[in-house]
C-alpha cells in the first residue's frame, strides 16, 4: 500500500503508522474476542454439588470410625490422631476405588494404595488425596474437596 | 488514493465496534454481585478475631457460587451478594451481609433449602433489581421477594400448622385460626370443600400476577398486596365483589400471611415434614359453624339484612325457629340450599360436606333448640282452600314474600318458590310458622296472641303455596 | 543416490518453511501490479465470487446504499451469535426458558450476544425491505435480473421464516402466545374451506399446522421440531440461496448502472492505481474468448473505462460496510435488552396476544378475516412481488433511482394517495366496525372475501392498472403498486404494533392501556 505515496516523503512513516497501529488495534481485539470466546463457553453455573460441604457435628465420627460417602466420594476416617478425609476416586482414570484390609482397590486398572493413600501397585500415578477438614463457626465438620492437605493430616475437632 | 468516505466509515465504525466491545467485556467481567463479593471479603476481613480466621477470610475465593437444589428444581443465586447469611461474625454487619436473623437456619442449612424456597424472588437473577422481581412490569417476574411479615406462609409448605403454632409459625397459625373463625369457607372452597359464593382458594397465594386483577391495587402489583388490600375493603379492589370481611390491620396481615400458603403444588416429600394426624381431628359442632355459616349468619340470634345480598339472612340458632323446625327439615334446607337466594347447598357433591360434618352442624343447632315439645299446628285436620288462600296471601302475604312468592331483592321475606320450601318441607312446618310468627325476625305470628287468620285460613294459605310454581334449578 | 544432499535440501525446505506456506496461502505475493491485484481476487477463494474489476457506479454509496452486503453481514452476525446461543440453549420445554435466563444472568456477556441475536435477526427483515425498495426503485430487476428478484423474494420468505421460528424459543409468554397465533394463522384456512364445505376431503389448515407444530397449539414436540427449522433447515437454505443469489449478480453482469454513465469528481478518488510493471488490462477494449459466447454478454461494449480494480476498492467499501454493520449491531445491543417475559403458560393469554412485530400488519388484515389476512392477502402480495419484473419489461433508463421525472412523481403521489387511504379506512372500520357489525347474520364467506384489507388490494391493483392506463408505462403502474404495498406494510406493522391494546382495541399509545 506505501508504494504508491513513497514520492511524498513526509507522508510514508505517518501512513506506515497508521497502518501499524491499525493492524495491531484489530490484532488486540481478536485476541481479546478470542479470549472472550473461551471465556464464554466456560460455565459459571455448576449443576453438580458443592466441592465444599457439610458431614455434621464431629460427635457423629467416635474414634474408629470409617465412613464412604458416596454422592461425595470422599472417605472419612477418624482415629486416635484425629478425624481425615481421603478421596475415593482413583488418581489413574477417576474410577472410584474400594476399601480393602490393606488399604484400598480400584476395579478399573488394578491400582493398588495402601491405607493413608500411597500408590503400591498399578498404573496410578499418585496417591489418594487428601482433603481439607475444617470446623464451621456451627461447630458442624466441613470438608473442602477443592483443597488437598498433605497425607498424614489429622485433626482433632471437639 | 482509496475513497475517502470508505476509509472515514471503516475507522469511525472500528473504534465505536472497540470500544462497545471493551464496554461489553467490562461488564461481563465486572457483574454486579462482584462488587458486593468484594466488599464482603473486606468486611470479613476487618471483622476477624483472630489471625487464622483473617487468613482464611483472605483466602475467600471471589466467584459466582449458586444453591442448586435437584429436588425443588431451583438454583438460588442470592448468596453471591448475601454472602454472610450463615456467619455469626456478620450479626451486626449491614445488608446484604448481615447473617440470617433467628434460628431458623440450624435446621434449615441453605445449601439444602436455598433461599427463595422461604422468600421468593428470581433465583435466576444475577443482580438487585430482577433477583427482587418488585416491578413486574418490568421483572415480570410472578414471585417477587416476599415482606418478611408474610414470610411464615412458606412454612406451610412443609410443616403443619400444629407444629407451626408452637415452633416459630404462630402468624400463620394465627392466619389459619382466623380463617376458621371468619367463617372464610362458607363461600370458598379449599380442596374442594366449603360454599361457591366466592372464588376456590386453591393455590391462590402462589398463582401467576396475571390471575389477579390489578387495577386498583396501590403500590406494588404483588400477590401479597393485592390480598391486603382485598382483605382491607374487598371492593375497593374488585368492584363486583360480595365478600364481606371485618378485620384489625394485625387481622389482615395475618390472614394474608395463611392465604399466601395456599400453593398448587406440594413440596417434594424428602422436603415436608407434615404430621398428617394432626389435620385429621374432627371438628366439632360449633367449630363447623364457624367455619361454614358465621360469615353469613353470625351467630344466629338475630336476622340480619345483609346490604351486599340485598336480602335477610335468617336467624338459625333463634329458638322460635328451632321450635318450629325439626331435625328432618333442617337437614333438607342445609344439603339443598335455598335456590334463590346465596345459601349454598352443604352437600357431599355440591359443596364437599360429609354426611357427618352436616350433622355435627344440625347436633350444634339442636342443642340451642329449647327444652319442651315443638311447637305444633296439626295441618292434618284441615282441608286447605287454595282460592281462599290465594285472596288471603294477596293481602298479608305479598308485601314481604312478593307476588306469588317470587321475593328476591329488597323484599324483606324470603322466596316461597324454592324447591325446599315446595318439596323438601313439610307443610305442618310453615302453618306453624305463619300461626306462630318468628320471634327477632320481621315474620309476625297470625294466629298466636293476634288471631288476625283463623287456623283454617292458615291451612288455605298453605295449601296455596303449595300450588305455587316451583323456581327452575 | 546423494544421502548428504538429501538432508542438505530438507534443512533448505526446513528453514523456508514460512515462506513458503505463507506463499502457497498467498500466491502473489503483495498485489502491486494490476495482474496481481487481479490475481488477489480469483485465486481467493472467498473473493472469487466478485469480480477482478468494479464498476465505479457500484462502488458509489449513494447507488446502492450498501444495504444488501448489509443483510449479508447482519446474517454472518446472527449465524455466529446463534452458534455462541447453542452452546447454551436447550430446546425443552422445561429448560429452554431457564436456559435463555441463564444467557442473560451467568454467561459471560451472554445478555450481549442474545441482545446480539435478536435484534440482526430483526434487523435482517428492516434491510431486507429496503434492499428490495433500493433493487426496485433503481429498476434493477430489469435486463435479465428477472430470475435474481425471485431468488430475493425466496430469501424474503426465508427470512421472515428464519425470525419467526426463533421467537418460539424462548418459551416465555411473549414467544407462546406470538406462536398461538401464528399457528391460528396457519389453521385460518379452515375459514375458506369450511365456508366452501370441502374442509373434509382438502384440510389444508391442519395439515401444515400439524406439520409445523406437531399438532394444533403450540407444545413439547413443537419446541423441538421449530427449533430444527431454526438452527438447521432454515439458515441451511438462505445460505444457498445467498449463493444463488451473489452468483447471479455476477453471470446477470454486476450491478446494473445507467445507460449514460458520466463520472463525477468524487468518483477520482476510486482511480486506477499505477502499475509497476505494466498491467494484464490494456486501455484499448478487449474480446478475447469472450466473442466466442453466444448471446447477449453484458460485460462486452460496456465501458471499461469506467472500472477501477477490485482489490482494494471493492474490498475496502465492503469492509466499511462490515465495520459499519458490526458497531450498529453491538451499539443497539448494548442499550437495547431483548425482551423475555414470564415462562410461557397456556393457562394465561397474554391480552393481547401479539405476533412479531413483523407479523403484526397481517394480524391488523386478520382482525376482519383470518383467512385473508393470514393467508390470502400475503400470498397474493408474494405473488404480485414476484411478477413485478415479468410483467413490467420496459427496458429503459435501468439503474436510474426513479427511473425519471414522471416516476418521482408517480411514487410520490402513489405515497400520499396510500398513507390517505389506508389511514382513512383503519379510522373508517375502527370508528363503524364491519360487515358482521350491521349484518349479523351475514355469511362468513362474504366476510373472507370482501374486507378491509381484500378491498384494499384490490383498490392497489386498480390504481396501478389507473397509473398505467394514465402514463402508458408499466414501470410507472409497478412503481405504483410497489410504493403502495410498502405503506401499507409500514403503516399496518406500526398501527398493530402500537395503537392495537388488550381485546384488539384502539388506543393512541401503549401508555393507554388498562392495567388488567
Amino acid at each position: 500500500m506505501s508504494s504508491e505515496v513513497h514520492d511524498k516523503d513526509g507522508n510514508v512513516s505517518r501512513r506506515d503508522f497508521l497502518t501499524l497501529s491499525a493492524v495491531g488495534a484489530a490484532a488486540v481485539t481478536g485476541m481479546g474476542i478470542l479470549a472472550g470466546v473461551f471465556r464464554y463457553a466456560k460455565s459459571d453455573a455448576r449443576y453438580e454439588d458443592s466441592k465444599v460441604f457439610k458431614i455434621g457435628k464431629p460427635e457423629n465420627f467416635p474414634v474408629g470410625t470409617v465412613r464412604k460417602l458416596d454422592d461425595k466420594k470422599v472417605f472419612i476416617f477418624s482415629d486416635d490422631a484425629g478425624i481425615y478425609a481421603i478421596s475415593s476416586v482413583c488418581t489413574h482414570l477417576g474410577c472410584v476405588v474400594f476399601e480393602m484390609e490393606e488399604g484400598f482397590q480400584c476395579p478399573c486398572h488394578g491400582s493398588k494404595y495402601n491405607k493413608i493413600g500411597k500408590v503400591v501397585a498399578g498404573p496410578a500415578p499418585r496417591g489418594l488425596p487428601w482433603f481439607e477438614v475444617t470446623q464451621d463457626v456451627d461447630g458442624s465438620l466441613v470438608v473442602d474437596a477443592s483443597r488437598e492437605v498433605p497425607a498424614g493430616t489429622k485433626n482433632i475437632f471437639s | 488514493m482509496h475513497s475517502r468516505f470508505y476509509l472515514s466509515v471503516m475507522l469511525i465504525s472500528a473504534l465505536f465496534v472497540m470500544a462497545y466491545l471493551g464496554l461489553t467485556g467490562y461488564h461481563a467481567l465486572m457483574p454486579e454481585w462482584k462488587q458486593y463479593q468484594a466488599e464482603f471479603k473486606d468486611t470479613l476481613v476487618k471483622n476477624a478475631k483472630s489471625e487464622a480466621a483473617k487468613k482464611k477470610a483472605m483466602a475467600m475465593p471471589l466467584g459466582f457460587t449458586q444453591v442448586y437444589l435437584s429436588d425443588l428444581k431451583r438454583e438460588d443465586r442470592c448468596v453471591n451478594c448475601h454472602a454472610g447469611e450463615d456467619n455469626p461474625l456478620m450479626a451486626t454487619a449491614k445488608l446484604p451481609f448481615k447473617q440470617h436473623s433467628g434460628n431458623y437456619l440450624v435446621n434449615h442449612p441453605i445449601d439444602k433449602y436455598g433461599c427463595t424456597v422461604c422468600h421468593e424472588g428470581q433465583s435466576f437473577a444475577t443482580n438487585k433489581k430482577e433477583a427482587h422481581g418488585l416491578g413486574h412490569e418490568q421483572t415480570h417476574w410472578d414471585h417477587p421477594l416476599l415482606p418478611l411479615k408474610y414470610a411464615q406462609s412458606a412454612c406451610v409448605q412443609c410443616h403443619d400448622i400444629a407444629m407451626l403454632s408452637k415452633n416459630g409459625g404462630e402468624k400463620v397459625a394465627q392466619g389459619e385460626a382466623l380463617f376458621k373463625e371468619k367463617g372464610c369457607r362458607g363461600c370458598h372452597k379449599v380442596d374442594g370443600v366449603g360454599g361457591d359464593l366466592g372464588k376456590a382458594l386453591d393455590g391462590v397465594g402462589y398463582q401467576p400476577i396475571a390471575y389477579f386483577p390489578m387495577k386498583h391495587v396501590a403500590g406494588e402489583h404483588t400477590v401479597y398486596n393485592w390480598l391486603k388490600q382485598h382483605f382491607d375493603d374487598p371492593r375497593a379492589i374488585v368492584p363486583e365483589s360480595a365478600m364481606k370481611v371485618k378485620l384489625t390491620p394485625e387481622e389482615v396481615d395475618l390472614l394474608t400471611t395463611y392465604v399466601l400458603s395456599f400453593r398448587p403444588d406440594e413440596a417434594p416429600r424428602k422436603y415436608r415434614r407434615i404430621d398428617y394426624t394432626s389435620m385429621m381431628a374432627k371438628p366439632d359442632g360449633e367449630t363447623l359453624y364457624k367455619m361454614y355459616c358465621v360469615a353469613c349468619h353470625a351467630d344466629g340470634t338475630k336476622s340480619l339484612y345483609n346490604e351486599v345480598f340485598k336480602r335477610t339472612v335468617p336467624a338459625i340458632t333463634n329458638p322460635s325457629f328451632l321450635k318450629t323446625i325439626d331435625d328432618k327439615n333442617l337437614e333438607a334446607i342445609i344439603k339443598e340450599g335455598r335456590t334463590g337466594t346465596q345459601m349454598t347447598a352443604w352437600n357431599k357433591t355440591a359443596s364437599g360436606l360429609s354426611d357427618e360434618q352436616v350433622s355435627g352442624l344440625i347436633g350444634y343447632l339442636a342443642s340451642k333448640r329449647p327444652a319442651g315439645p315443638m311447637e305444633t299446628f296439626g295441618l292434618a285436620a284441615f282441608k286447605g282452600d287454595s282460592k281462599h288462600g290465594s285472596e288471603i296471601y294477596e293481602a298479608r302475604c305479598s308485601v314481604c314474600h312478593g307476588k306469588e312468592g317470587k321475593a328476591g331483592e329488597d323484599y324483606l321475606g324470603i322466596s316461597l318458590r324454592s324447591p325446599v320450601i315446595q318439596k323438601k318441607i313439610d307443610p305442618e312446618m310453615l302453618a306453624v310458622t305463619i300461626a306462630n310468627g318468628r320471634a327477632q325476625t320481621p315474620m309476625p305470628a297470625f294466629v298466636k296472641d293476634t288471631e288476625l287468620l283463623t287456623k283454617q285460613d292458615v291451612a288455605d294459605v298453605v295449601s296455596f303455596i303449595k300450588e305455587i310454581p316451583v323456581a327452575g334449578k | 543416490m546423494n544421502e548428504t544432499s538429501g538432508v542438505s535440501k530438507f534443512i533448505e525446505n526446513v528453514k523456508s518453511l514460512a515462506d513458503s506456506v505463507t506463499g502457497s496461502i498467498f500466491r502473489g505475493g503483495k498485489p502491486d501490479t494490476d495482474k496481481a491485484r487481479a490475481s488477489v481476487v480469483y485465486n481467493n477463494f472467498f473473493m472469487h465470487i466478485q469480480s477482478v474489476k468494479t464498476h465505479v457506479n457500484t462502488l458509489r454509496p449513494s447507488y446502492t446504499l450498501g444495504l444488501g452486503l448489509i443483510v449479508f453481514f447482519l446474517f454472518a452476525f446472527v449465524f455466529t451469535s446463534g452458534i455462541f446461543l447453542m452452546v447454551y440453549y436447550n430446546p425443552s420445554i422445561e429448560n429452554a426458558f431457564r436456559s435463555v435466563k441463564n444467557i442473560n444472568h451467568v454467561v459471560f456477556a451472554g445478555k450481549v450476544i442474545r441482545n446480539v441475536h435478536k435484534w440482526t435477526g430483526e434487523g435482517m427483515i428492516v434491510f431486507l425491505f429496503l434492499h428490495m425498495a433500493r433493487v426496485f426503485f433503481t429498476g434493477s430487476y430489469k435486463s435479465g435480473r428477472e430470475f435474481n428478484w425471485l431468488v430475493g423474494i425466496v430469501l424474503l420468505i426465508l427470512t421472515f421464516m428464519l425470525n419467526l421460528s426463533g421467537y418460539l424459543l424462548p418459551w416465555d409468554q411473549l414467544s407462546y402466545w406470538a406462536m398461538v397465533i401464528v399457528s391460528n394463522i396457519m389453521m385460518s384456512p379452515k375459514e375458506l374451506t369450511d365456508s366452501l364445505g370441502i374442509t373434509k376431503f382438502l384440510d389444508v389448515g391442519t395439515m401444515t399446522t400439524d406439520f409445523v407444530f406437531a399438532g394444533l397449539t403450540p407444545g413439547k414436540e413443537a419446541l423441538n421440531r421449530v427449533y430444527l427449522f431454526h438452527v438447521m433447515l432454515f439458515p441451511i437454505a438462505i445460505s444457498i440461496f445467498v449463493g444463488i443469489h451473489f452468483w447471479r449478480i455476477r453471470k446477470d453482469g454486476g450491478m446494473t448502472r445507467p445507460e449514460e454513465f458520466t463520472p463525477k469528481d468524487s468518483d477520482k478518488s476510486y482511480a486506477p492505481m499505477s502499475d509497476k510493471v505494466g498491467g494484464i488490462f490494456p486501455t484499448h477494449k478487449t474480446y478475447g474468448l469472450m466473442e466466442l459466447a453466444t448471446g447477449k454478454t453484458r460485460a462486452v461494449d460496456r465501458d471499461v473505462e469506467n472500472t477501477v480494480m477490485s482489490w482494494p476498492n471493492l474490498l475496502i467499501a465492503e469492509l466499511a460496510v462490515l465495520m459499519f454493520t458490526l458497531a450498529f449491531a453491538l451499539i443497539y445491543s448494548y442499550y437495547v435488552d431483548a425482551p423475555l417475559k414470564e415462562m410461557a403458560n397456556p393457562l394465561i393469554p397474554e391480552n393481547p396476544a401479539k405476533a412479531p412485530w413483523y407479523f403484526l400488519g397481517l394480524q391488523e388484515l386478520l382482525s376482519y378475516s383470518a383467512f385473508m389476512g393470514g393467508v390470502g392477502l400475503p400470498t397474493a402480495a408474494l405473488i404480485g412481488l414476484a411478477l413485478i419484473p415479468y410483467l413490467d419489461r420496459e427496458q429503459d433508463k435501468v439503474g436510474v433511482w426513479f427511473t425519471n421525472k414522471m416516476g418521482k412523481r408517480i411514487a410520490l403521489e402513489s405515497f400520499i394517495i396510500s398513507i390517505i387511504c389506508i389511514i382513512g379506512m383503519l379510522v373508517f372500520a375502527i370508528k363503524f366496525g364491519w360487515l358482521r357489525s350491521w349484518f349479523p347474520d351475514i355469511p362468513q364467506l362474504v366476510i373472507t372475501i370482501v374486507n378491509p384489507g381484500s378491498i384494499w388490494v384490490a383498490f392497489m391493483i386498480l390504481w396501478s392498472l389507473f397509473t398505467i392506463k394514465r402514463t402508458g408505462s408499466t414501470r410507472m403502474g409497478a412503481m405504483a403498486l410497489f410504493v403502495m404495498f410498502l405503506v401499507s406494510y409500514v403503516i399496518l406493522t406500526y398501527f398493530a404494533t402500537e395503537m392495537r391494546g388488550p381485546n384488539w382495541g384502539f388506543y393512541w399509545s401503549k401508555s393507554q392501556w388498562p392495567i388488567h
